[in-house]
């Protein structure tokens, strides 16, 4: 197990790493904000990290705070300039603000390290701080999606009018997942830096956004189980795929573009649909009869809004 | 100064003849189409591929990168676009998922190019066009940039005339207002999405060869800052309006190639992206767009 473990250590590393990425537009998706502005903040706290690092050998919990923290504010001020925008407009300017980043990155000087980026982030930083952080993580986000707070979020992602209606603040759950989205992202950048101990401005770019996207869409959207089992998938896959090889690119594409058009639920959608046609065929047939009939359409406008892993009884 | 002047109206076609139809697609029948930037670069691809064959002229090589650029778009639109709208629950979703499919399958051309080229440049240098430049005196002027200035506009005009006088091009701007009530009124919605498809691949397989031409050569990779920089002109200018989206293009080479002439470069490529932040904040219509483009 510990050889396979020392064997693996990179994979493992990305695995964790990229679930934090992906959640980063996850988060934002799953209450209905297209924005992806979380690859904005993994570039702001990949050098956040980096610079106090090298220039203040600060402890990398500090590191990585201070990043998180800036990329927290900067998502809850982003999200304040972009409130007016939703949809694909959203998500063009979310893609021009981690853009743009990317190029100031290039052209930041000394602070920044230039085209070249900056190296030597030697930090104390290990493997399990990592799966440590991304457990809580996880358990957190996994606790948001569940009870009242995981239905109010439905509620804005599958109709906002409505969820204006209900008396759900609509706007303040937006700014909520920008910044949540912000820390996540940086949580990422920072983590991954001081693991590699070098940052540059070609590891952000329009490839980053396409990685997040594709994890999520593969795995699923609406549940953060959707994000791991596409980091899974795409961390692993060209370990387990190595006749694929040369052509990996080519598989991401074709994947994407099936699971976009066939599969808008992703791997977890299926999984989950599979899972209630089971339950179904598990229990006795429902009794013919207007009480019955009743119940049954009183459910269906619920389990929409109804979280996705939750199975209703 | 005139010779700034001419190469930024030479980038600024370039982008016009690429973003044309993105903004058509767009602003009439809906589709954001991401899988443009690598129709553009696959449609340049595969005349690069004919004329190591045979040395062909530039006229036939034209015509292979507009005709590859068609069929391309034709096959998205028919693989990916169409069965998308057709499962979606509703419009918003279909935009969504429109906009991850063209992501999707974006990438399968640029892994075939990629592959087959290694990654390096590719250009047309076994073809039998020879690029020459001609002095006028206060500017020197290349018979490619002559075909890529005479190409955009004019066919910016041809299709903005032809939106605005010909009955095909009312229904399209009809299905833009509203698609449902243009299907009542008997236009063929399947048809014209199709047809508007085909012409945005050709123009962007048209602006691919000629891009290869001016440069010389082009990576595969080109295709995705194309894309961002057409996004920029088309919300600059407003999606959909042709004479914006004419406006947006010219304005960005402009800027780029003041930063370029003024600068050392290296916040050029960082123009576009707050070109597009700034003009989103400030006036998500573009600045002719209509009034109706859904922004709430």
């Amino acid at each position: 197990m510990s050889q396979w473990f020392v064997s693996h250590l990179i994979l493992i590393q990305g695995t964790f790493i990229s679930l934090l990425l992906a959640l980063s537009i996850q988060v934002p998706l799953r209450a209905g904000v297209f924005s992806f502005a979380g690859i904005g903040s993994y570039a702001l706290g990949a050098y956040t990290a980096a610079i106090l690092t090298i220039r203040l050998q600060v402890a990398p919990v500090i590191a990585i705070g201070a990043g998180v923290l800036l990329a927290a504010v900067v998502g809850y001020l982003l999200a304040l300039l972009v409130a007016r925008l939703s949809g694909l407009y959203l998500g063009m300017a979310t893609i021009a603000f981690a853009l743009f980043l990317g190029v100031a990155a290039t052209n930041g000087g000394e602070l920044t390290g230039g085209p070249t980026g900056l190296f030597g982030a030697i930090s104390t930083l290990t493997t399990a701080h990592v799966i440590a952080v991304t457990l809580v993580v996880v358990l957190l986000l996994a606790a948001g999606e569940r009870g009242a707070y995981g239905r109010r979020v439905d509620a804005v992602r599958e109709d906002p009018q409505l969820a204006v209606t209900l008396g759900i603040d609509v706007n303040r759950v937006r700014r909520r997942v920008f910044v949540v989205s912000g820390a996540l992202g940086a949580t990422a950048g920072g983590m991954y830096t001081l693991l590699r101990t070098t940052v540059s401005p070609e590891t952000i770019g329009f490839h980053l956004v396409v990685t997040a996207l594709t994890m999520i869409i593969v795995g699923g959207s609406l549940s953060w189980a959707g994000a791991a089992i596409g980091a899974l998938i795409f961390t692993w896959l060209p370990t387990v795929l190595q006749f694929v090889g040369e052509w990996q690119l080519l598989v991401y594409g074709l994947l994407v573009t099936a699971a976009a058009v066939y599969v808008p639920g992703g791997i977890l959608g299926l999984l989950q649909s599979g899972w209630r046609r089971y339950q179904r065929s598990r229990r006795p047939a429902v009794r013919p009869g207007a009480a019955a009939a009743a119940a049954g359409e009183h459910e269906a406008p619920l389990a929409t809004l109804g979280t996705p892993g939750e199975v209703r009884s | 100064m005139a010779q700034d002047v001419l190469n930024a109206l030479t980038l600024g076609s370039l982008y016009l003849l690429f973003a044309l139809g993105m903004s058509l697609a767009w602003g009439t029948i809906g589709i954001l189409n991401f899988a443009h930037g690598s129709i553009f670069m696959f449609a340049a691809f595969t005349a690069h591929l004919l004329v190591q064959e045979v040395a062909l002229p530039m006229v036939a090589l034209i015509a292979v990168g507009v005709a590859a650029g068609a069929l391309l778009s034709v096959l998205v639109q028919l693989l990916v676009f169409e069965p998308i709208q057709r499962r979606a629950k509703d419009k918003h979703k279909a935009e969504l998922q429109i906009l991850i499919g063209g992501i999707g399958v974006a990438i399968v051309p640029l892994a075939i190019a990629q592959y087959l080229t290694r990654s390096v440049p590719f250009g047309y240098s076994a073809g039998r066009f020879q690029v020459n430049s001609y002095d006028l005196g206060f500017v020197r002027v290349s018979n490619v940039q002559v075909i890529t200035l005479a190409a955009a506009f004019g066919l910016a005009a041809l299709i903005g005339w032809w939106l605005k006088a010909a009955r095909p091009g009312l229904a399209l701007r009809g299905i833009g207002v509203d698609a449902e009530v243009a299907s009542m009124m008997g236009v063929d919605r399947r048809r014209l999405a199709l047809l508007t498809m085909a012409v945005a691949g050709a123009l962007a397989g048209l602006a691919g060869v000629l891009l290869t031409y001016y440069l010389g050569s082009i990576a595969p990779e080109t295709g995705d800052a194309f894309l961002l920089k057409a996004f920029a002109a088309i919300i600059l200018g407003g999606v959909g309006s042709i004479a914006g989206v004419t406006i947006g293009a010219l304005f960005l080479a402009g800027v780029e190639t003041l930063v370029l002439v003024t600068t050392s470069g290296a916040w050029a490529p960082a123009i576009a992206f707050g070109v597009l932040f700034l003009m989103l904040l400030v006036r998500p219509n573009g600045l002719l767009g209509r009034q109706e483009v859904r922004r709430t």
